[in-house]
């Protein structure tokens, strides 16, 4: 019996790292009287929404068969973008924030066409546009934050919609579109395809390149969007944003049953997967665990997660035989 | 007492009984045919026997020893894998003698002129043609699959051989090459186990025959007192007519209108390519493993890029070089290599087939999967793909059935001209049957069809007319019925002879 609904939670690997979740979950909730409380549980949910948008576009990616390691700073250079279109020129905000969001689709697009275009491998190819990327950010800033973002456009990332965060419901708004992108539309099956056999898509007649690049596209935009909302959370454009949206959601991606290899996974797993690692953190700062201890001790969760998710695998597949 | 004896054995998995109540006996100096269809339990068995798997009941006693108590017995057993499973970007000298320990090089450092030189010796008396210092990505596949069984035959202990299709992807001339190794190695007093879907390869090499069917053992013994029917009916448990031909009736008044001409097509590996396909008919193309057969098909199909020439279909010119243009009107191309260019291997069967019938299955609301579940159940039901459901993952259903699956797929999108690129290999003789009905279906539907295939047994089978061509040329057409065996090997082996029909 339990047998059999072990089987079923490791077969569908959505309902498995849902589980997990709920596991980690609860466990928290035992550990700290702390943890539920509506401020913590704000804490958490603002702080998964950032990396969540990232995570959103990163597994898409990964489901396609490639990696953009520059999607950080992505994020980084458009909310600067974003500040410095505000506060140095005067743009109207709402028109600099959409500018900025158009930076991040045109760099996911340079980023796709490079890879399509001339064949090149995306985790090679992203490492030097992150240089790049990150470059131009410096130069704009030399470092520096920029401050006196307009007030009005803080509630984007400290404002709350029936006292849940803004930006999570963003997220959560993002996270619906894409689940409904990969589960019910033509784009999205040929993305699976894609990432399952190049090859045997090209046959079946799928405009391959084509998906590539919007995928990059789209995560180039997601990333904005997060860089965007950070700016607004902060109330000042500070060039680290995005520094540590590059590992986190791939990560996250592999946890929540997203292959590196490809053509397997769905953008809601990766959030769970997401959301596994905010619970850890926030826990782990709840215990007041030593800061030195912090990496640490996270990172030997996300590998025993990694590796509960490999041996549960092995254990299908023999039962698939 | 024979040299590997297996007594009552059975493996379970979960669910499943994959082997039960086998017996098998190898003797010394004898090529024993394994038999059975996708899914009997060959490669079960095969495993057990290699040691790569446990058995769940019975014994098997290698050289008289119980190999459960002893499994270094199971190092006199080699095993060369269909799939060729070699390292690619090393070196035909390395390839043979990794892991250096097996081989004697145990040595802190390796000596490479040493290895190159003994080497040397195995391509000699494989006749395979590389040298030494070659990287294996760049020899030919036919070596490729000598070196696999030259490199199990670097196992000095070894005793039993055992084969699981090696000709599969060889034509006649490198089958004789294979089979002159299997002679060697018979006659040099080693045990040898035969698996292959080719009757006549079966009745050429082997001694005696062990049949399996749904994991048990169904028919065993020589081969000299049964034939190629008895074995098939022992395999499929059923009656089936080998000698049918499964040509398309033509309509009174001979085939069609023309559905595709090709002219003065040239491209990679190919020169100056003409044909035209009829409406009614079964097109074959006949010639050796690299003739070009598959590159010029891929090319009309868009995945490869023209050097000149133009293709017409239905009369319009048609464009080159763009797979979706070439789907979207009607031509399809399925490829010989399943794996690479075919399924979707991590998504379910029910995706597989989906993803060529969105325009059905896509509403307002995006893909409607409940019509999409219908649709593909009419599919699985019309070219009788067996599965459990049809939400499992295609890579675990039998290449047999993915193969059907393929072609209903590209079926649903209602085709005007189809190009099936080696479609039965590596499928046993049930499946291949229904494989021939299905595309004589298609052509009597007017589909047009086109064959390759290296057996020639098949085209003649099949295609009403046979086209064949050598080293990257047409080198002939002919009217299947009315032309002999020699005219047709003869021009896959470059005799130029137009026998326009």
């Amino acid at each position: 019996m339990l047998r059999k609904l072990l089987t079923r939670l490791a077969t569908n690997q959505l309902a498995g790292v849902f589980v997990a979740f709920l596991i980690i979950f609860a466990i928290s909730a035992s550990l700290s009287p702390y943890f539920l409380s509506s401020y913590n549980m704000s804490v958490v949910a603002r702080s998964l929404a950032f990396v969540g948008l990232v995570t959103i576009g990163q597994s898409m990616l990964l489901i396609l068969g490639e990696l953009d390691l520059s999607l950080g700073v992505i994020g980084g250079l458009c909310g600067v973008i974003a500040g410095i279109l505000m506060v140095n020129y005067g743009i109207n905000p709402a028109v600099a924030m959409s500018m900025a969001l158009a930076m991040g689709a045109t760099l996911g697009f340079v980023n796709g066409a490079l890879v399509t275009s001339l064949g090149l491998h995306s985790l090679v190819l992203t490492i030097g546009t992150a240089g790049i990327y990150g470059g131009v950010t410096l130069v704009l800033t030399k470092g520096v934050a920029i401050t006196n973002i307009p007030a009005e456009i803080q509630f984007l990332g400290r404002g709350s919609l029936f006292g849940v965060p803004l930006p999570f419901v963003i997220m959560i708004a993002v996270l619906a579109i894409a689940t409904f992108i990969t589960f019910k539309t033509r784009f999205g099956r040929y993305m699976y395809a894609v990432g399952n056999n190049t090859a045997a898509a090209k046959m079946l007649g799928i405009k391959v390149n084509r998906v590539r690049v919007a995928i990059f596209t789209l995560a180039g935009l997601l990333s904005a969007l997060a860089g965007i909302l950070m700016v607004a959370r902060l109330g000042t454009a500070q060039p680290s944003i995005g520094d540590t949206w590059v590992l986190p959601p791939i990560a996250a991606a592999v946890i929540g049953g997203v292959a590196t290899t490809g053509g397997i996974g769905t953008p809601l797993g990766a959030i769970f997967g997401a959301a596994i690692i905010a619970t850890i953190e926030n826990i782990i700062v709840l215990f007041g665990v030593s800061p030195y201890w912090q990496g640490l001790v996270s990172g030997t969760i996300v590998v025993l997660a990694i590796s509960f998710d490999s041996i549960s695998r092995r254990y299908i597949r023999r039962e698939d035989q | 007492m024979a040299f590997v004896e297996v007594r009552r054995i059975g493996r379970d998995f979960p669910g499943v009984t994959a082997l039960n109540d086998v017996d098998l006996d190898l003797e010394l100096g004898q090529v024993h045919i394994l038999a059975g269809e996708n899914g009997a339990g060959k490669s079960t068995l095969v495993k057990l026997l290699t040691g790569a798997d446990k058995p769940s009941r019975g014994t098997i006693r290698i050289d008289g020893r119980d190999a459960a108590e002893h499994p270094d017995a199971f190092d006199l057993i080699a095993y060369v894998p269909q799939e060729l499973n070699l390292f690619p970007h090393l070196s035909v000298a390395e390839n043979l003698f990794i892991p250096y320990e097996r081989s004697g090089f145990d040595s802190a450092t390796v000596n490479h002129r040493e290895v190159r030189r003994q080497a040397q010796d195995y391509l000699d008396r494989f006749a395979i043609s590389a040298r030494p210092t070659d990287l294996v990505r760049n020899i030919s596949v036919s070596d490729q699959q000598l070196l696999q069984i030259a490199r199990a035959s670097t196992n000095k202990r070894m005793k039993v051989l055992i084969l699981d299709e090696p000709t599969s992807s060889l034509t006649q001339a490198e089958v004789d090459r294979v089979f002159r190794v299997i002679s060697n190695f018979r006659d040099g007093d080693h045990a040898i186990v035969f698996i292959s879907h080719k009757m006549q390869e079966c009745f050429a090499i082997g001694d005696d025959y062990t049949v399996l069917r749904n994991g048990r053992k169904v028919a065993a013994g020589h081969l000299a007192d049964t034939d190629e029917e008895g074995l098939i009916r022992a395999m499929s448990g059923e009656e089936l007519k080998l000698g049918e031909n499964f040509r398309p009736v033509l309509p009174p008044g001979g085939p069609g209108e023309t559905i595709m001409e090709v002219h003065g097509l040239s491209g990679h590996r190919f020169k100056d390519v003409s044909f035209d396909l009829k409406r009614g008919e079964i097109l074959g193309f006949a010639g050796l493993v690299g003739a070009g057969r598959s590159e010029v098909m891929q090319t009309v199909f868009g995945f490869r890029k023209a050097t000149a020439g133009s293709v017409s279909v239905l009369g319009k010119p048609w464009k080159l070089g763009d797979t979706s243009h070439s789907v979207e009107n009607g031509v399809l191309y399925l490829s010989e290599e399943r794996k690479h260019h075919g399924i979707l291997p991590l998504l379910s069967l029910r995706e597989n087939i989906g993803i060529s019938i969105l325009g059905e299955t896509l509403s307002k609301f995006g893909i409607s999967t409940a019509r999409e579940r219908s649709k593909v159940l009419e599919i699985i039901r019309a070219y009788d793909i067996k599965t459990s459901d049809m939400e499992k993952k295609i890579m675990f259903l039998s290449g047999g059935n993915q193969q059907k699956a393929i072609i209903g797929r590209a079926m649903a999108t209602r085709p005007s001209v189809l190009i099936f690129d080696e479609p039965t290999r590596g499928i046993d003789v049930r499946t291949k049957a229904e494989i021939y009905k299905i595309m004589k279906q298609l052509a009597e539907d007017g589909v047009g069809i086109i064959l390759i295939s290296s057996e020639m047994e098949e085209l003649r089978k099949c295609a009403s007319r046979i086209i064949t061509m050598y080293s990257g040329r047409v080198t002939g057409d002919f009217d299947t019925e009315t032309t002999s065996n020699e005219t047709l090997v003869g021009a896959i082996f470059g005799a130029e002879k137009k026998n326009v029909a």
